[in-house]
């Protein structure tokens, strides 16, 4: 349905065309779309990205907002919440006084400040133990590149080296901050002491290189113009290319209050905020989430941009304080369950997330899991969800969710199915090799029989691959290596004899090789070679709890979407191959190496592989 | 439902609905289970700019005093009512109230709505009075009174037949009543949220013998409670049915349920959504073919909702509302002054027009092109 777009504006409709094949978008295409009144097709146009990337899911986080002091050595325009030591509102919270702030309940702290012309960087390192040590399972999120910076300079001390104590210190992911708008000409007039664009780039570069993922922001709806926040969001694509490192963006909606800038009265408009929304989305192609803040943003601009290509809707936000001193009109804590209901109406899943977005609780049914990698596009690019929603999830993060009831129905990864065979019920349709040549490959320093008692890290995501390496070792090769998971994204692959990549990621470096590793091993290849059967990585399968009219139902919206993605292999191409590294062709010729449908010859190459399975990991027994 | 699900796609619907056909009743509560809401967004704009190609928006200046909060109705979704000799009861005299319009058109207000309480100890010559002597004593205002609770009320102090009412009403000068009490044009949800209010046959009756005496009216709807997607359905189609009949309804305006102080709050403690507030109006603007205008309001769920909807399928962004008191009781205020009322539109990529009652336009304030 969304595919099609009505436009008033016709100025968008070559943008759209770009969307559509996945090319970049340039300056003049976010100033044409600033400029547009058609605000409707704007957010389909970004309601389709956000959907491509994030399916129906919108994040949220139990989480915490602690500002240590207000105490600050700047004087920012825009900022009503800094003061002076000595005025009668400025504060110095202890660390028992922040440990008081928190709850065993909450997944993240976020944490900044003003810059206090006095704290020791001891301060902040023991603050950032003892909230570790305190509460165990609460991530922290803490401090801008302002802050970084000031402690680099005042401590004189490398920024690397302020990252790297502060991430021994558990520090897991920063806030975006600081960033403001990157403009010389309104830097100079707003916040001309606080750090500039570079500065800003170099300390979130540095993170990400740590493996310290960042957010970043932009502050609009006060002096800048349309083009400098396009420039911005290009600033931001270009640093994502190079380091990957960024998890979301969030565009900030100046608060006028006493800051002087603007009168008081002066909020940004709903449609001007929402083209906000709608225009970083389409701009920012790398970037994998996009906020809705709703403590600056309110609680209904934030309800409506979850369908103007906004995937993440912040948090309970303990304690928003610094939005308030400048008279944000969003209540001082949203209850969880208004979160829930407010992503639930706007008809997408309300997933609560940790600190790495990571699913930890899906708040809805008819949870339909997908699996987000290119040999399951022609499975949902033309599946009509209708009441379903669609959940992006790595297959071992499905088995998981699945196994608390928490997904209704989706591609399985073989070995979740087989472990869950008791509530799910298969359905005709899988993933499944025709012969060989695939995307779960194994990148190695020696061949298979040398692999005895050697390190094999293994791709966090996978459920089904590291059985089947599991099973090529133990009963083709007679070979026993210790296996290892790595988390994803923060890979250090070097310290390992061999890995085992999946998905996206396996067939990147299949074309390109990965470094420090001479041999690459296709082990559906491996597989095929030892047991002329195909493998199957993937099955649709469905709860058996579900009512048989829908399981109907989704059955037919299955085959339905499969048909027309089958005759559409060029056009999922088109869309998914850059991003991966492919060309169009490469990515027609994977595609057509798969056989979706679950035959006679695709249920023998299953129970073939579960009884070998079962001989090697004595557990995995029904 | 289930045969229709197996035949109906969402997208045969909308090119049938694009092409002018109407959407029955069962295709309502399957757009409304399944479609998103940009697309409805997109279709009722569309609709709205065939019916009303101008690149405006109406308001109007108005005000919303109440003459008495007494009522012995006690619909367990109003804040707003007291039972008689209950503390902070009152009711005004017309002399009150008729100094009250003086103040309310001395700042240019053309409309003023007038509602109660239900007040059983007020007697039907209140009524006529109140309308003769506004008709009489404040020509700058167009009095659009009472709505069918109380036309009902008055039938029973009097009785009189409701048609008897309502024709000395429009004889004393009474032109156009206002929507309100609808609520859910459901008698499975009315009993339970006004057991004392009537049915949807009492609502739906009252409006036809006004609209056949020559009245113009609005109609108004308020979800957010205990209604499912059928009931928006079968309120609709009522509202739909009577207009095809009478023609005689003016604008169509949905709210949410605000639960702050009421009985209900305790089932019902959240607002609606703005995102259901988007759905309602783009989906009444599909479902009621034949209703010239949505109103969508800057008040009721808050400026950025209101703004928004604006590209959702209304064309009217209600009244400038110098009192309130109903949304107040439940702790619902929002404020604004005609400059911010037209700023808000404008910001929204429209003309601001003031209208009166009737949606004559009376003057047209096109935007100052700004940059952002």
């Amino acid at each position: 349905m969304t595919e099609t777009i009505y436009f008033r504006d016709k100025n968008l409709i070559p943008i759209w065309d770009k969307v559509q094949k996945g090319e970049r978008l340039t300056l003049e295409d976010g100033v044409a779309m600033f400029k547009s009144h058609d605000i409707i097709s704007l957010g389909k146009m970004a309601h389709h990205v956000q959907r491509e990337r994030s399916g129906d899911a919108v994040y949220f986080v139990l989480n915490q907002k602690i500002e240590p002091t207000n105490i600050c050595v700047l004087a920012c325009k825009f900022c009503d919440f800094a003061t002076k030591a000595g005025q009668p509102d400025a504060y110095e919270m202890t660390i028992h006084e922040i440990l008081h702030k928190l709850t065993p309940e909450i997944h993240e702290v976020h944490i900044t400040g003003g810059l206090h012309p006095d704290w020791k960087w001891e301060y902040y390192l023991e603050m950032l133990r003892q909230i570790k040590k305190n509460f165990p399972n609460l991530d922290i999120k803490a401090f801008t590149a302002v802050e970084i910076d000031f402690f680099h300079k005042k401590f004189k001390l490398p920024i690397e080296e302020v990252l790297r104590q502060l991430k021994d210190a558990g520090l897991r992911t920063m806030p975006g901050g600081g960033a403001e708008v990157f403009s010389e000409r309104v830097r100079k007039r707003l916040f001309s002491s606080k750090i500039g664009a570079k500065t800003w780039f170099d300390v979130h570069k540095a993170a990400h290189k740590m493996g310290i993922p960042t957010n970043s922001t932009i502050l609009y709806g006060h002096i800048e113009t349309i083009e400098e926040r396009v420039i911005h969001l290009l600033k931001l694509r270009e640093a994502q290319d190079e380091t990957g490192g960024f998890l979301t963006f969030i565009p900030l909606a100046f608060q006028p209050g006493d800051t002087g800038i603007k009168p008081t009265n002066q909020f940004t408009s709903a449609i001007d905020d929402l083209k906000m929304i709608a225009v970083s989305r389409l701009m920012l192609d790398n970037f994998p989430h996009i906020k809705a803040y709703w403590v600056m943003l309110t609680e209904e601009v934030a309800s409506v941009a979850l369908n103007f290509g906004a995937d993440d809707m912040d948090g309970t936000v303990g304690g928003e304080k610094i939005a308030h001193d400048a008279g944000a009109v969003s209540p001082d804590k949203l209850a969880k369950d208004q979160l829930i209901k407010i992503i639930r109406d706007a008809g997408k899943i309300p997933v609560e997330r940790d600190v790495y977005y990571n699913p930890l609780n899906l708040y809805t049914s008819n949870v339909v899991g997908k699996i987000p990698y290119l040999n399951s596009v022609p499975f949902y690019h033309h599946f009509e969800r209708r009441q379903f929603r669609i959940m992006p999830i790595t297959p071992r993060r499905m088995g998981v969710l699945s196994e608390q009831g928490q997904i209704d129905a989706g591609l399985f990864s073989l070995v979740d199915y087989l472990r869950q065979q008791k509530t799910l019920e298969v359905l005709p349709y899988c993933i499944a090799t025709r012969d060989q040549v695939k995307s779960v490959m194994l990148f190695s320093n020696c061949g298979w029989q040398d692999l005895e008692g050697k390190r094999v890290g293994i791709i966090d995501d996978t459920a089904t691959s590291v059985k089947l390496l599991k099973v090529l070792l133990g009963k083709k090769y007679g070979v026993r290596a210790n296996f290892e998971r790595m988390h994803s994204g923060v890979n250090n692959y070097a310290e390992f004899d061999a890995v085992l990549l999946i998905g996206d990621e396996a067939l990147q470096h299949k074309k390109s090789g990965l470094n420090g590793f001479e041999l690459v091993y296709d082990l559906a290849t491996e597989w095929y070679d030892w047991q002329k059967l195909p493998f199957v990585f993937a099955v649709w399968a469905v709860k058996k709890e579900l009512p048989e009219v829908q399981r109907q139902e989704l059955s037919s919206l299955i085959v339905n979407a499969l048909e027309k993605g089958e005759g559409d292999f060029a056009k999922i191409s088109l869309i998914h191959a850059k991003r991966i590294g492919l060309s169009s062709e490469e990515a027609v010729q994977y595609l057509e190496g798969f056989n979706y449908r679950l035959g006679e010859r695709e249920r023998q190459a299953i129970d073939v592989f579960y009884s070998l399975l079962q001989s090697v990991e004595i557990e995995f027994i029904q | 439902m289930m045969l229709i699900e197996e035949r109906m796609t969402l997208e045969k619907l909308f090119q049938n609905i694009r092409s002018g056909k109407r959407i029955t009743p069962e295709e309502g509560v399957f757009i409304l289970r399944n479609a998103e809401l940009l697309d409805l967004g997109d279709l009722a704009n569309e609709i709205r700019f065939k019916k009303n190609p101008l690149q405006q928006i109406t308001f109007v200046l108005d005000t919303n005093p109440n003459y008495t909060n007494i009522c012995n109705i006690d619909c367990i979704f109003c804040a707003f009512y007291r039972h008689p000799g209950e503390e902070g009861e009152y009711t005004y005299s017309i002399d009150h109230m008729i100094q009250k319009f003086k103040e309310a058109a001395a700042k240019g207000v053309t409309t003023v709505l007038l509602q109660g309480g239900v007040n059983p100890a007020l007697p039907f010559e209140y009524y006529v009075d109140m309308v003769k002597r506004t008709v009489a004593e404040v020509p700058q205002i167009y009095p659009h009174f009472f709505s069918t609770s109380e036309i009902i009320g008055m039938a029973q102090v009097s009785g009189l037949t409701i048609r008897e009412v309502l024709k000395q009403l429009y004889d004393a000068g009474l032109r156009s009543i206002p929507g309100g009490g609808a609520e859910i044009l459901s008698d499975r949800v009315k009993k339970k949220i006004s057991n004392k209010k009537g049915t949807s046959a009492d609502w739906l009756n009252v409006m036809r013998e006004a609209h056949v005496i020559g009245y113009k009216s609005t109609a108004t709807m308020m979800y957010g409670h205990l209604e499912t997607d059928e009931d928006i359905v079968e309120h609709l189609e009522s509202v739909r049915r009577l207009q095809d009949e009478t023609g005689g309804f003016t604008a169509f305006v949905p709210w949410s349920f605000k639960p702050g102080n009421t009985p209900l709050e305790k089932i019902i403690p959240h607002y609606a959504t703005p995102t259901r507030y988007l759905q309602m109006i783009a989906f009444s603007r599909m479902y009621l073919d034949n209703v010239p205008h949505i109103q969508a309001s800057w008040f009721s769920e808050g400026k950025k909702t209101g703004q928004i909807a604006l590209h959702f399928g209304a064309d009217d962004f209600g009244g400038t509302l110098l009192e309130e008191n109903v949304h107040a009781a439940a702790n619902f205020v929002n404020k604004t002054n005609i400059e911010e009322c037209i700023q808000l539109i404008h910001e929204s990529g429209f003309a601001a027009a003031q209208r009166t009652t009737l949606y004559d336009i009376l003057k047209v304030y096109k935007p100052v092109e700004v940059a952002a």
